[in-house]
């Protein structure tokens, strides 16, 4: 383990490095994601207060807030371990990942620290933090010792979802050339809408946000663990809880098929 | 004798490749129901190589040189057959096996782009675990003989392909690997690069007796490195010997060049070719024979009793010419 953190710091230096190579840009990078992140829920906060909307489903602005900073204070963790996911079908492709094959470190590992963007991570992160900390301020939610166990929790749970699907979605790159629409289509834009309350979807895309994308226990089931708005009844309660167990359950599961994947990798090339 | 280190026992190894054909309609199809041919990429390959040698192994594109390089190296399984290498067997134990070789692709550099080249070195250092003291040891030697004190504090998109080639290759080796696959090595480095890298690979063969096998197309990297040839073409090895016994069997073949003074009929010879290869304002002709068909002295007499002649000079086969009609399989083997 500790020779992995080591390895890791080893890793993020050469990055952080390469990145200083173009300073400015490299500066410039978290302030950009920041910006271009915040322009979502600016434009929302400005639908509310112009518009004079009271609230979707009985949600206020205050509490959709909320909802968005577990979305971004998740990514900005999420983005340090798995950015080397993202784009791994051109890994493949290129010969970088044969070259990861020939040295004598755990391949994931490799995967994972060899690409860690710390830069974007500060500016997903910083907003999930304001975001988090102004929600927090205007609604009432009380911080008891469980409350703040169980929100630590959901934190770890809701990263190791998100890592699962970046991990399943890198393994199909063994298997299909370009996996990368799949991944777009059911990660990007379903994260895009996972920041509304699951309950104003149609059936189907609430299916979709707790059975095949499970972004509604990334951030809709743990904020109502701590608001319990009303629209928490057409669900069992038992969803409430299920973010932890889920996210280590998903990313064996990922893990597993990557273990086959790429084992099918070293049988037939690519 | 010498102990076998590589022991290739027979493998081999195919690919599904998607076989499609053109048209829309056919695009469809395909990704309904995929249709696929499978290409035998290495078909029965069997050799060994022994501790501290130093093997060419030749082919034209597309032959499975690479494939099978990727399976020595672990990357790949054979589909059938076996390798050993040491108490190794490559696909299967990778950690502990790839800490002990090291492999260079000429098309793939593994330093960082952006970075000075030792950099790059540093984190290997982490990676491979090297001692302190061996990687001090080894960076020194490897900067004196590929002479790369110029460049090492250059970012590596910065350096030249044959500055970038032998930083690859020092970053290859300074695990002190036991054994190294080079994937054409040379590609794309102009003669004095290349030079210095076949030097250097020869020096390091020498003195530290690192097992090597190479690929390459530039048959110069393997006639000036290599004692033993494997050639292989269409997945299948047709040659497994040592170089000399390549041109002693078949470079049978010889040529005089002849420089006439003015243009002049030329006579047929029985069992020489004759090919004009004239260039402005000059009169050259090759003429070529099997020297076990016909004497040098009497195709001398023959030319210079027939033609005025200004200049000539007889042409050795080199393994390139060789291995070309092995190729062309206008050889036998």
């Amino acid at each position: 383990m500790k020779d992995a953190i080591a390895m890791f710091y080893q890793y993020s230096r050469v990055t952080m490095k390469s990145w200083f190579q173009y300073r400015v840009d490299a500066l410039l990078r978290s302030l950009a994601v920041f910006l271009r992140e915040a322009t979502g829920i600016i434009s929302i906060i400005l639908v509310f207060t112009k518009f004079d909307v009271s609230g979707i489903n009985n949600w206020n602005i205050n509490e959709l807030v909320f909802l968005y900073s577990f979305l971004f204070s998740t990514y900005g963790v999420l983005i340090i371990f798995f950015t080397g996911l993202l784009d791994f079908g051109k890994t493949v492709q290129d010969g970088t990942f044969d070259r990861f094959l020939l040295r004598p470190r755990g391949v994931l590992f490799q995967i994972i620290a060899s690409d860690a963007d710390w830069f974007a991570a500060i500016g997903h992160g910083t907003l999930g933090i304001v975001l988090f900390s102004y929600a927090t301020s205007k609604i009432e939610v009380i911080w008891n010792l469980g409350n703040i166990l169980y929100l630590a929790s959901a934190f770890v749970g809701a990263i190791l979802i998100q890592g699962a699907m970046f991990l399943f979605f890198a393994s199909l790159s063994f298997y299909f050339v370009k996996a990368s629409n799949v991944h777009g289509v059911l990660f990007w834009n379903l994260r895009n809408i996972a920041g509304y309350p699951l309950s104003i979807f149609p059936k189907i895309l609430q299916y979709m946000l707790m059975y095949v994308a499970p972004f509604a226990f990334v951030n809709y089931f743990p904020a109502q663990f701590l608001l319990r708005n009303d629209d928490i009844v057409n669900y069992p309660d038992i969803y409430l809880y299920l973010t932890p167990i889920l996210g280590i359950v998903m990313y064996f599961c990922a893990y597993c098929f990557w273990r086959v994947a790429m084992k099918r990798y070293k049988s037939t090339g690519n | 004798m010498e102990d076998v280190l590589i022991k290739v026992n027979h493998i081999s190894k195919s690919f599904r490749i998607a076989k499609q054909k053109q048209g829309i309609i056919n695009a469809v199809k395909q990704m309904i129901k995929p249709n696929y041919i499978l290409k035998k990429a290495v078909d029965d390959i069997n050799f060994t190589i022994k501790e501290g040698e130093m093997v060419g192994f030749l082919g034209p594109n597309g032959s499975g040189k690479s494939t099978t390089v990727k399976m020595l190296s672990g990357i790949l399984h054979p589909d059938q057959g076996s390798i050993e290498v040491g108490d190794f067997i490559p696909y299967r134990d990778r950690k502990k096996y790839v800490s002990q070789i090291g492999v260079v692709f000429g098309q793939k550099s593994q330093l960082a782009w952006d970075l000075p080249v030792l950099e790059s070195f540093d984190l290997l250092k982490h990676i491979y675990r090297i001692e302190e003291k061996k990687y001090q040891d080894n960076l020194e030697r490897f900067v004196t003989l590929l002479d790369m004190k110029d460049f090492l504090l250059q970012p590596v998109r910065q350096l030249s392909l044959g500055q970038r080639m032998r930083a690859d290759i020092a970053a290859s080796l300074l695990h002190s690997p036991k054994i190294v696959f080079f994937d054409e090595p040379t590609i794309g480095v102009d003669v004095v690069g290349k030079e210095k890298i076949r030097e250097f690979i020869v020096e390091l063969n020498k003195t530290d007796r690192i097992t090597m096998l190479f690929t390459t197309h530039d048959m110069q990297d393997i006639e000036k490195t290599c004692d033993k040839a494997i050639i292989i073409d269409h997945g299948t090895m047709i040659y497994d010997g040592t170089l000399a016994s390549i041109k002693e069997r078949f470079g049978n073949t010889k040529q005089i060049e002849v420089t006439m003074d003015q243009h002049q009929e030329i006579v047929t010879i029985e069992n020489v070719s004759i090919e004009n290869v004239s260039q402005q304002g000059d009169f050259k002709y090759r003429f070529s024979y099997e020297k076990n068909k016909i004497s040098l002295d009497w195709l001398m007499k023959e030319i210079l009793s027939t033609y005025s002649v200004k200049d000539f000079s007889i042409i050795e086969p080199g393994i390139e010419s060789i291995i070309r009609k092995i190729y062309e399989g206008q050889v036998m083997i």
